[in-house]
């Protein structure tokens, strides 16, 4: 039993690690993961990787195999979503950040299960991966939290070796926007994907949200995936092979 | 969803026909029978059984107001953490049933972490902390 947070890439990053050991080693050794990806891949952060490449003072042959990894995933979710999803809008430096997120995450939990750990839960700023069982013979609960009342959850739902992620605007949260426009999406207030890997969680998430009211019957539609998503009109929608509670 | 939305609008058709007939009319309370039991029972919560314990963080000031979590282990483990104080929202609550009636369904059920948290300053996670260092765990 572990339990560690941290503030990483802006976040708070809680660990909930549910096996018996000693894993202290394993545990900075994910969170060293998340440290050294907010140092490389932040557009924040005037010598990062990221804004070197933006920049123009690293070039595409020179670019180590992780942002390679990044920028494809970019391109890729860019093509899944007919653009709506973008990690370049015109006259913005690149971001690639929902999509950065997501994967460092999933790559931190990939560590902790390479070092042992089966039951833990992984929470970096409301993305979330799960592994195991937090108690023999039940999943992980998953509150999804509220667009509107932030005390509040709007759904629960449950996870055992997968990965949920929540895209919203909440009250005072960035604004997702649609790449398409290039303005503010504004059809749902709150996507939530369940998947096996939070990479393509968080991405579907985000996507989806910029995709707007369309965004609802696509993010259904992509394999593996469950979703609950509320529109502006606040009615839920819910894949019928969501594990809710 | 159907079902919900169909629940809901029996609630609905019921409180009118309550509403219309007025104390007079005995048959009709039959109706409140549709509502649906989520919505009579929410206060169902985690109340655990054995050795419960709810620890209060410190109130931490950030640029949008204060932020303070409570949070209640059970035994060493954390079963909740809400927030005692936090800045104004500043959204609406005309929420329409949808929504509503899943919110009360969620809000009865133990949950062991949340997705979508968007908590991201310092202030948050300081309160936190100090709950958990508090508890000692």
């Amino acid at each position: 039993m572990t339990t560690h947070v941290e503030q990483v890439m802006g976040l708070p990053v809680s660990l909930d690690l549910r096996d018996d050991g000693d894993f202290s080693a394993a545990v900075t050794d994910a969170f060293g993961w998340l440290h050294e990806v907010d140092a490389r891949f932040s557009p924040y952060k005037v010598d990062s990787e990221v804004s070197r490449y933006d920049r123009g003072e690293l070039a595409a042959g020179d670019l180590s195999g992780d942002l390679d990894e990044v920028l494809d995933l970019c391109a890729y979710y860019e093509h899944l979503s007919g653009g709506a999803f973008s990690a370049r809008l015109p006259g913005r430096a690149l971001d690639p950040c929902a999509v950065v997120k997501g994967w460092a995450v999933q790559r931190a939990a990939d560590r902790l299960h390479a070092a042992g750990a089966r039951r833990f839960c992984l929470n970096a700023g409301g993305d979330v991966v799960t592994a195991g069982e937090p108690e023999p013979g039940r999943p992980w609960r998953v509150g999804v939290r509220h667009p509107e009342q932030p005390q509040s959850v709007c759904a629960v739902v449950t996870s055992r070796n997968g990965a949920v992620a929540t895209s919203a605007a909440y009250e005072r949260g960035q604004h997702i926007l649609d790449g398409r426009t290039g303005r503010p999406a504004t059809g749902l207030l709150s996507v939530t994907i369940v998947t096996e890997d939070l990479t393509n969680a968080d991405a579907l998430a985000t996507a989806a949200f910029a995709l707007g009211e369309e965004g609802i019957e696509w993010a259904a539609g992509q394999p593996g995936c469950e979703v609950l998503i509320i529109d502006a009109a606040r009615r839920v929608h819910r894949s019928p092979g969501l594990d809710a509670a | 969803m159907k079902k919900t939305i169909f629940v809901v609008a029996l609630s609905i058709a019921g409180f009118i026909a309550v509403w219309r007939f007025e104390p007079a009319a005995m048959g009709t309370t039959t109706t409140t029978t549709t509502t649906p039991p989520s919505a009579s029972a929410p206060s169902t919560s985690t109340g655990s059984s054995s050795t419960s314990v709810t620890v209060p963080g410190s109130a931490q000031s950030s640029e949008f107001g204060t932020v303070q979590v409570q949070v209640t282990f059970s035994g060493s483990q954390i079963t909740d953490v809400q927030l005692l104080q936090q800045p104004d929202s500043g959204r609406g609550i005309d929420a329409l049933p949808q929504l509503r009636q899943e919110a009360l369904q969620a809000q009865s059920a133990h949950i062991d972490t949340v997705s979508g948290a968007t908590q991201t300053s310092e202030s948050y996670i300081r309160s936190l902390q100090a709950a958990l260092d508090a508890k000692g765990s």
